[in-house]
């Protein structure tokens, strides 16, 4: 198809964008096909391309990571009807289908609709499914309960029209303290809520960071305001998004994400746009603050998802529910909804770490609702520690991948399942990605791995870039590129290294930062 | 070391990533990949001047012609367009190629009466020069001895400089304003020119004597004569007397038939010309009849030239030689023909024919205009003295150039060897080579934004203009009246602008494909292996289907329409784009 002829500066998904937003399914259905037009529009409504020919991955927003019992049955129904059984977890606690056929579609979308459940802006260059902290309601170091602000957030900005079409996706994530659990320096905008002294009182509110995010160029989030009332956090999200909306490029794809804007024009200019956005929509910036704050936040943990640290927590008890490889069969998850009402809130929470959680639970049904999960061939332990290795899809199902991020998952289990390391199970974990585009943060974990292909003499082989020693405020710094089949004894080295060198109860990523990586390069290179 | 794994060398093209070189295999990459560029004998660097005109800049498009092309404005018009020949377009596409040659037109009618010639490569250097002939080859010998800072003084015998290109060319072709305004640009760089000026074998001698050095641009003024039975000898025009006094005014009528035979630049243009003089354009009476030996395919006229002869009711005969005529109180009333046939194998480079028996037939006419060829006129040169090979003659001092070293030949060639004759003389005079030829590579680090997509390589080309039949008989009025802004516009986005070269940095490379799903042909290709020639420069490659054979993945620069996507797609910032150029520069090699 012949499209303009002019030197317009954008690419030529925004031509197409330009050209309209809306999408017939059934016709797609009926024809059994989609043009490269449709295939891009179809993202605004989840519906993604796959690796395998003739299926698409369908992705639903999960506002929040939270999803009634209720609807955790339909998704679990749907997936059967529909998707061969089979559902997977997102990093940003979203749930999606792979194999999906294009002729159910529709009916697939008709279905999730019935619970209240949508695809919409699933995917595209939109506001992606806005994430929460997992444990925003009962975690013991909350300021406040993020929770109804990430999913007023998600409902709000969904609602903006003129928000639909953005240089590239938009990343928000809400925080209720900031530990970095639901990890806020990675995304686009990470909120977190804060208590304060100013002007001599204690206020709560929220600090919001933008500009932070993975991909092939990672990139920490800055400062963007100290404090931000609460009333008016929702509108500032929407400022960053207008932000973005009119200063993205949107001629390089790759270049196009808001941590480029904030890199380019620098955060002073990023946000005198956002004040300046926020008066056009005649919003208050009374309030909101830009110089440091006094935070009156109490110590917090390294890392308070792992299991010691939770079993410190006093009334409803959470249960979490480990699942390999993010990847669950609809039977197990019609269970997971089961659970929740019969020891839960009936509620089901999705976590960032591929996993699935069950709350409110009173302490004495703790036991039993754990060999529940056990009779699942799930785990309950082990949640955010080494064995809880997050990857990527891969070459599984995702078309981008260039590794099968999965058979590394296979490869290192054994080795980092050994009795040996379980005085540091809570104290490394591992993330692996297929591609680039860092789905599974590599640069933000003690461990992480970002698939390629190695040249050989002729052809290549899969391997992996490995880093160690990343968290959210300082990604993790090179090991080296491997094969996959060198890395399950590099990981044992470079384990039994930290083992060695660690003081104390360190992480990793601790260790790293205070010897570098020169000792862990020595024992892998020897 | 542990993991350091074993891999096959990193796969580069070019000897460097930037600068400037001039290795055997940056001078074939260039070649190969700017095919235009390659077959154009000045070796004009197209792309880059389309690009200009893309930009809207056409004085800047203008002064890169100007560069090597010397007549930007009048090889826009009556270009024989090698270039065209090797677009690229030819084979990847199905509109045919880029109109190269009257995009440059574009450049020259859109340029400023402000530009300036060429800046000088050097000082002066105290030598002078002469040069015999004021046609495109003298003009442009003495333009680029100038810039190399030599005092050059210009004999020529007609009245006016310009050659062929004033004398030859009609003036519906060519208008003389566009000539003379090149011309101008020629002697201000300082060349001193003397008109009418005869140049015989005595002055000659005379000028070896006086000057560094001489160089004869003289070009082929003597007429291959023909004899035909039957027909006076003075009844025959030759073809360039009769356009020499078309293009001064001097035959303002015909009256009666006209026959012009030959398949030449100058047949065609004599036939062309006296269908005006003779008011025939609309086929009012009588006929103008251009007899051809040989097939069509072998005449001068490009094709749309041949269409334009049609439309201006001008009969073309091929397969003809005459074989005799008659005449009727000294005038000549008919030519007689004999048939050709098409024989197996070729003659000169050309379809062999031979006559068909018993087939003569007969051409009314009352003018008859030979333009069989013309040859050089020995004679000026001092006795002893003989050209020997390429611009060299058996006099040192002496060099010849154009069609006096070649023989008959077009403008583009007759351009390509002005320059290159200034080289070879300018070695000689200062005892070294002062200038090499390099290879520039310049990074360009924009976002691979070159400004195409694939859209603009099915864009059909805009037409030239045409004056319509009817007003092409007034005063000679131009029969190509130029482009239009966006004919100009929509013509210049089709090249594929082949002077960007995309490539992949292998060790940066993953391997994740991204640039193929982007591509919008199959210009990026999975290579399990690479065969080089004795250059190093890629002969084959051996594609891989599988990821596990590829060992590299590579861009084909033949099928790569430097839209760019694959540098924008790509995660690693593996893929790179730099521009390159031919162009010279000061030789520091051999300084003394």
């Amino acid at each position: 198809m012949q499209r303009q002829l002019t030197f317009k500066r954008v690419s030529e998904d925004e031509e197409i964008k330009a050209a309209g937003l809306n999408i017939d399914f059934d016709e797609i259905a009926k024809k059994g096909s989609m043009s490269k037009e449709e295939g891009l529009i179809a993202k605004w409504y989840g519906v993604y391309g796959s690796r395998q020919p003739g299926n698409l991955m369908t992705r639903m927003a999960i506002p929040g990571g939270l999803i009634t019992a209720a609807q955790a049955r339909q998704i679990a129904d749907t997936a059967e009807h529909y998707a061969q059984g089979n559902i997977n977890i997102t990093t940003r606690t979203a749930l999606q289908y792979h194999w999906v056929k294009i002729k159910n579609v529709p009916l697939l979308l008709r279905e999730l609709r019935e619970e209240g459940i949508s695809t919409f802006h699933g995917c595209g260059d939109v506001a992606r499914n806005v994430a929460a902290c997992q444990m925003a309601e009962n975690c013991p170091h909350r300021v406040f309960d993020v929770r109804p602000y990430a999913i007023e957030c998600a409902k709000f900005i969904a609602s903006c029209r003129d928000l639909d079409n953005l240089p590239r996706k938009y990343k928000i994530n809400w925080s209720g303290c900031t530990a970095g659990c639901a990890q806020p320096y990675m995304n686009c905008l990470g909120i977190m809520a804060i208590r304060c002294r100013i002007d001599g009182h204690e206020e709560t509110g929220f600090k919001a960071v933008i500009g932070g995010g993975m991909g092939w160029q990672g990139f920490v989030a800055q400062d963007l305001f100290s404090f931000v009332p609460k009333d008016r956090m929702v509108a500032v999200a929407r400022a960053v998004g207008l932000l973005f909306r009119d200063h993205g490029d949107r001629y390089n794809r790759s270049k196009a994400r808001l941590k480029f804007v904030v890199h380019r024009k620098g955060i002073e200019e990023c946000r005198r746009i956002v004040l300046e956005n926020l008066r056009q929509e005649k919003v208050s910036t009374d309030g909101i603050l830009s110089e440091p704050v006094e935070e009156l936040t109490p110590p917090l943990p390294e890392r308070p998802l792992v299991d010691s640290e939770l079993e410190k927590m006093e009334g409803p008890a959470v249960v979490r529910i480990r699942i390999p490889k993010g990847e669950m069969t609809a039977a197990q998850l019609r269970r997971v909804a089961e659970l929740s009402e019969m020891y839960g809130d009936q509620r089901v929470y999705t976590t960032n770490r591929q996993n699935l959680e069950l709350h409110g639970i009173e302490p004495e049904k703790v036991r039993a609702a754990r060999e529940e999960v056990h009779k699942l061939g799930l785990s309950a332990e082990g949640v955010s520690g080494l064995r809880d290795i997050v990857p990527c899809v891969g070459k599984t199902y995702c078309p981008k991948a260039v590794s099968t991020t999965r058979d590394l998952y296979d490869l290192l289990m054994p080795v980092i399942s050994q009795d040996r390391f379980r005085d540091i199970d809570e104290y490394v974990t591992v993330n692996i990605t297929g591609c680039p585009n860092s789905c599974s943060p590599y640069r933000i974990t003690d461990i992480g791995f970002r698939g390629m292909r190695i040249r050989e003499e002729q052809g290549s082989v899969e391997g992996y870039e490995m880093l160690i020693g990343g968290d959210q405020k300082a990604h993790g710094q090179k090991l080296g590129d491997f094969k996959v089949e060198d890395c399950p004894a590099i990981v044992e080295t470079v384990l039994t290294t930290f083992q060695k060198l660690r003081h104390n109860d360190e992480t990793l990523t601790a260790c790293v930062n205070r010897v570098g990586t020169e000792p862990f390069r020595e024992a892998v290179y020897s | 070391m542990k993991y350091e794994y074993e891999k096959a060398p990193e796969l580069r093209e070019y000897s460097a990533e930037q600068g400037k070189v001039d290795a055997p295999r940056d001078k074939k990459i260039i070649a190969k990949d700017i095919p235009c560029q390659e077959a154009c004998p000045a070796k004009t660097n197209v792309p880059l001047y389309i690009e200009h005109l893309i930009h809207g800049d056409p004085e800047a498009s203008y002064r890169v012609n100007l560069e090597c092309n010397v007549f930007p404005g009048v090889l826009g018009r009556i270009c024989t367009r090698p270039c065209e020949d090797r677009c690229r377009h030819n084979w990847t596409n199905v509109n045919g190629p880029v109109t190269i040659c009257h995009l440059k037109r574009a450049a020259a009618d859109g340029a400023s009466e402000t530009v300036e010639p060429p800046a000088p490569y050097f000082e002066a250097s105290g030598k002078r020069v002469a040069v015999v002939g004021g046609g495109p080859a003298g003009l442009t010998t003495a333009r680029e001895l100038r810039r190399l800072g030599h005092d050059v003084t210009l004999f020529e015998r007609q009245e006016h400089l310009g050659g062929m290109m004033r004398y030859g060319i009609p003036r519906f072709r060519l208008p003389e304003d566009v000539v003379e305004k090149e011309i101008d640009l020629i002697l201000r760089t300082g060349v001193t020119a003397y008109t009418g000026v005869d140049v015989d074998s005595a002055k000659l001698q005379q000028l070896i004597e006086e000057y560094d050095a001489v160089c004869i641009a003289a070009g082929t003024m003597k007429v291959k004569p023909l004899d035909i039975p039957g027909v006076p000898p003075d009844a025959i025009i030759p073809g360039l007397d009769f356009m020499a006094q078309y293009n001064t005014g001097k035959i303002a009528s015909l009256e009666g038939d006209v026959v012009v035979i030959g398949g030449g630049f100058t047949a065609v243009d004599c036939s062309r010309s006296s269908a005006r003089a003779a008011r025939r354009l609309l086929g009012e009476a009588d006929d103008v009849t251009i007899v051809y030996r040989r097939t069509e395919q072998f005449m001068a006229a490009n094709k749309d030239e041949l269409e334009e002869i049609s439309r201006e009711n001008i009969n073309i005969r091929t397969l003809a030689t005459p074989i005799g005529g008659t005449a009727k109180n000294g005038k000549l009333q008919s030519v007689t023909f004999t048939r050709n046939m098409v024989a197996p194998g070729t003659e000169n480079g050309k379809v062999k024919i031979v006559p068909v028996p018993d087939s003569a037939f007969e051409i009314p006419c009352t003018h008859l205009i030979v333009a069989i060829g013309q040859t050089q006129e020995f004679d000026i040169l001092p006795p002893g003295v003989s050209p020997t090979e390429g611009f060299r003659t058996s006099h040192d001092k002496v060099f010849v150039t154009g069609d006096f070293a070649t023989g008959s030949d077009n403008v583009i060639k007759a351009v390509a060897n002005g320059r290159a004759v200034a080289r070879e003389m300018d070695a000689q005079l200062m005892g070294r080579d002062r200038l090499r030829d390099v290879v520039e590579l310049q990074p360009i680090d924009n976002d691979g934004d070159t400004g195409r997509v694939r859209d603009h390589d099915l864009a059909t080309r805009c037409a030239m203009p045409l004056t319509p039949v009817p007003q092409r008989a007034h005063d000679n009025q131009e029969v190509e009246t130029g482009f239009t802004p966006e004919g100009t516009c929509v013509n210049a986005l089709r090249c594929y602008l082949c002077h960007y070269k995309f490539e992949i940095n292998q060790d940066k490379c993953i391997h994740c494909d991204w640039c193929i799903q982007a591509a919008p042909r199959d210009c990026i290709k999975r290579v399990s292996r690479i065969f080089y020639d004795e250059d190093d420069v890629v002969e084959t490659v051996v594609e891989a289907n599988l990821a596990h054979e590829a060992t590299y993945i590579w861009i084909d620069s033949d099928e790569c329409i430097r839209c760019g996507k694959c540098l924008r797609v790509c995660p690693t910032e593996a893929i790179s784009m730099k521009r390159a150029g031919l162009t010279v520069e000061k030789n520091h090699d051999n300084d003394s």
